[in-house]
C-alpha cells in the first residue's frame, strides 16, 4: 500500500469517526447524565462524572416500568401476529390473480399509506364506539393492525410474486391439496424472510407509537412504555429533573436496543427485503 | 395460468384484512368528507350542515397558508437533505475501512427510539442556557442567546433536523442495500477507463441506485407530508404558528379548539394536497426509473 493510499484510508476513518460522534452526541450526553444522582446538577458536558443508578431507580418507579414493559409486549405481540396473518392472506390473491380487481385491491391497500391517523381520528373513535368495542388498554390493537396493512401487504405481495414460484403450488394442487391447505402448508412457510421483515418494520413502529395509546388508554397501569414517557412531559422545563428524564428515555428504549443487539442481522435485512426488490 | 389452480375463491383470503381496512380506515376517511360541510364539534350528537362555510373560512384565514407552507418546507428539506446525508453516509460506510459493521449499527440506533423519546432528547439539545448546544458554546467562551425552538426563524428548521436525525438510519440502510447490488466489475471497468470516484458515483453508482432512491424519496415524501410528531412533542406548533404543519393544525383545531367540522375541511384539503403531490411524484419517478 502506498503512503498516499494509506493516508487517504486514515482520513476516511477519521471522517467516519467524526460523523459518528456528531450523530451520537445527544445520546452519549443523555446516557452519561442519566447515570447521575437526581440531585447532581453539574454541567452534562462533563461526561460520566458520576456513576449512580439512583435516577434509573426513580424513573423505573415513576413510569411503572414492569407493568409498562408488559403492556408494550402484549400490545405489540398481539398486533404483529394479526398483521402477519391478515396481510399474508390478503396478499395471496393480490399476487396470484391477474385480474383488474386484484390490481385495484393492491393499489387500494397501498394508498392507505398516505393517510395520517391524526386526520381521521374522530370518525375512528366513533366507529369503535358504534361497534361497541370497549375502549381499554387493548383498543389500540385494532388501529395498529389496520395501519400496518398497507405496508405489509405491499411487502408480502411483492415477495409472493417474485419469490414463490407457482409451480410449487401446482404440485400441491395435483397432490389434491385444497386452496386453504395449500396456502398454509406450502405458501406461508416460504414467506418466512418477508415475515421477518414485516415483524421488524411493523413491530418497531407499533412498539414506539404513543399516539393511538394516548387516545385510548388512560390508566397509568395500562400504559405501554412510550405512553408512560408522556408523564415526564413537564420535566422539559425543569432542568433539575433531566437526570431522571434521561434515565426514563433509556429505560423506554432499552428493550428495542437489546433486541437490536441480538437480532441485528434480521433488523438490517428486514429493512431492505422490500426495498431492494422494489 | 390454469384457473383450476388459481381460483377466484382465493379472494376470500383478503376478507379479514379488508374488513379491518374498510371499517377503521376507509369509512372514517369518507366520514371526514361528510363532517367537512357541518358545524360538528366532535362531541355533541347534533350538528348542522353548513355548506362550504368551513372551506370559505379556511381559505380566508392565515392558518391554511401557514400550515401548507410549513409542511412543504418540512417535506422539501427532509426529502432533499435527508436523502443526501443518507446517501453520503451510505457511501462512506460502503468503503473498505475497518469496523464498518459497527458503524452501520451505530448509525441505525437513533431509528429505534420512540419519537417521544427523541423529542425529549432534542428538547434538551436545543434548550436555551442549559441545553447541549448553548452550554457547549458557553464552554468555548461564546456568549449566546440561542433559542432554537423559541425563535420564529429557527424553530421549523430545528425540528426538521430532528426528523432527519431520526430517519437517517433507515435511509442509509436502504441505500447501502442498493449499493450492494452495484456489480464490482462494473466499478473496476470504470476505474480502468480512468474514471475518478466522482464520475463513477455520478455515472455508474447513482443510476444503479434508482430503485433505492425511489423508495427512500417516496418514503420521506410521505413522511414529511404527514409531519406531526415533533411539532406536537417539541413545540406545540409554536412559537405562534411557526411550526404548525397541516396535520398538527388539524389535530389542534379538532381537539383543543373543538372545531371538528372545520378541522375536517382542513383534513380534506390536506388529503387532496398529499394525494396530488404523491401521485405526481410517483408517476414522475416511475418514468425516470424506466428510462434510466
Amino acid at each position: 500500500m502506498t503512503l498516499r493510499k494509506w493516508l487517504s484510508k486514515g482520513s476516511i476513518q477519521i471522517v467516519v469517526l467524526v460523523v459518528m460522534a456528531l450523530n451520537l452526541i445527544p445520546l452519549i450526553i443523555a446516557f452519561s447524565t442519566s447515570l447521575r444522582d437526581p440531585s447532581n446538577n453539574t454541567n452534562p458536558l462533563a461526561l460520566f462524572q458520576e456513576l449512580s443508578l439512583a435516577s434509573y431507580k426513580s424513573a423505573f418507579e415513576r413510569m411503572h416500568f414492569p407493568e409498562a414493559l408488559w403492556n408494550s409486549i402484549v400490545l405489540t405481540g398481539v398486533s404483529v401476529i394479526f398483521v402477519v396473518l391478515f396481510a399474508a392472506m390478503a396478499s395471496y390473491p393480490m399476487a396470484r390473480l391477474k385480474t383488474k380487481l386484484s390490481k385495484f385491491m393492491y393499489l387500494f391497500f397501498l394508498s392507505g399509506l398516505v393517510v395520517p391517523a391524526q386526520m381521521v381520528l374522530i370518525p375512528i373513535v366513533q366507529m369503535i364506539n358504534a361497534l361497541h368495542i370497549p375502549t381499554n388498554q387493548y383498543t389500540p390493537i385494532f388501529m395498529f393492525i389496520t395501519c400496518s396493512l398497507p405496508f405489509s401487504t405491499f411487502l408480502y405481495t411483492g415477495f409472493i410474486r417474485s419469490g414463490v414460484p407457482e409451480e410449487v403450488e401446482e404440485a400441491a394442487h395435483i397432490d389434491g391439496a385444497g386452496l386453504f391447505q395449500r396456502f398454509w402448508t406450502v405458501v406461508f412457510p416460504l414467506l418466512i424472510p418477508v415475515t421477518v421483515s414485516v415483524i421488524i418494520t411493523q413491530g418497531v413502529w407499533i412498539w414506539n407509537d404513543y399516539f393511538f395509546n394516548m387516545i385510548f388508554i388512560s390508566g397509568a397501569d395500562d400504559s405501554p412504555l412510550p405512553l408512560a414517557m408522556l408523564g415526564f412531559l413537564g420535566d422539559q422545563q425543569n432542568p433539575t429533573q433531566w437526570n431522571v428524564l434521561f434515565a426514563a428515555c433509556f429505560l423506554c428504549a432499552l428493550p428495542l436496543l437489546l433486541a437490536f443487539l441480538f437480532l441485528q442481522k434480521y433488523f438490517i435485512g428486514g429493512m431492505t427485503v422490500g426495498a431492494v426488490k422494489g | 395460468m390454469s384457473s383450476t389452480v388459481m381460483k377466484k375463491s382465493m379472494y376470500w383470503f383478503a376478507v379479514p384484512a379488508l374488513l379491518f381496512y374498510l371499517t377503521f380506515w376507509i369509512f372514517p376517511i369518507l366520514r371526514l368528507f361528510q363532517y367537512s360541510i357541518t358545524d360538528y364539534n366532535g362531541y355533541a350528537q347534533a350538528y348542522n350542515y353548513i355548506g362550504f362555510a368551513n372551506y370559505k373560512e379556511l381559505f380566508g384565514s392565515d392558518i391554511l397558508g401557514t400550515s401548507l407552507k410549513n409542511t412543504l418546507i418540512y417535506t422539501f428539506v427532509t426529502v432533499i437533505a435527508g436523502n443526501m446525508i443518507g446517501l453520503a453516509l451510505a457511501l462512506l460506510l460502503n468503503m473498505k475501512i475497518r469496523g464498518t459493521g459497527i458503524y452501520r449499527s451505530l448509525a441505525y440506533i437513533p431509528t429505534l427510539f420512540s419519537a417521544i423519546v427523541v423529542g425529549f432528547l432534542w428538547s434538551y439539545v436545543y434548550m436555551p442556557d442549559y441545553g447541549l448546544i448553548s452550554s457547549f458554546l458557553d464552554k468555548l467562551g461564546i456568549a449566546n442567546e440561542l433559542n432554537f425552538l423559541g425563535d420564529y426563524s429557527t424553530a421549523l428548521y430545528s425540528i426538521i433536523f430532528v426528523e432527519i436525525w431520526k430517519t437517517i438510519g433507515t435511509t442509509m440502510i436502504i441505500f447501502l442495500a442498493g449499493l450492494q447490488t452495484v456489480p464490482t466489475d462494473l466499478l473496476e471497468a470504470g476505474r480502468m477507463d480512468g474514471c475518478g470516484s466522482w464520475r463513477l458515483l455520478r455515472h455508474v453508482e447513482i443510476p444503479l441506485l434508482a430503485t433505492a432512491i425511489t423508495i427512500n424519496v417516496t418514503l420521506s415524501l410521505i413522511n414529511g407530508l404527514k409531519a406531526f410528531d415533533f411539532p406536537f412533542i417539541m413545540t406545540n406548533g409554536g412559537p405562534g404558528t411557526a411550526t404548525n404543519t397541516l396535520i398538527y393544525s388539524i389535530y389542534k383545531m379538532a381537539f383543543t379548539e373543538q372545531l371538528f367540522g372545520k378541522a375536517s375541511a382542513l383534513g380534506v384539503i390536506s388529503f387532496a394536497v398529499i394525494i396530488v403531490i404523491t401521485a405526481v411524484f410517483v408517476l414522475k419517478m416511475n418514468k425516470r426509473e424506466v428510462s434510466a
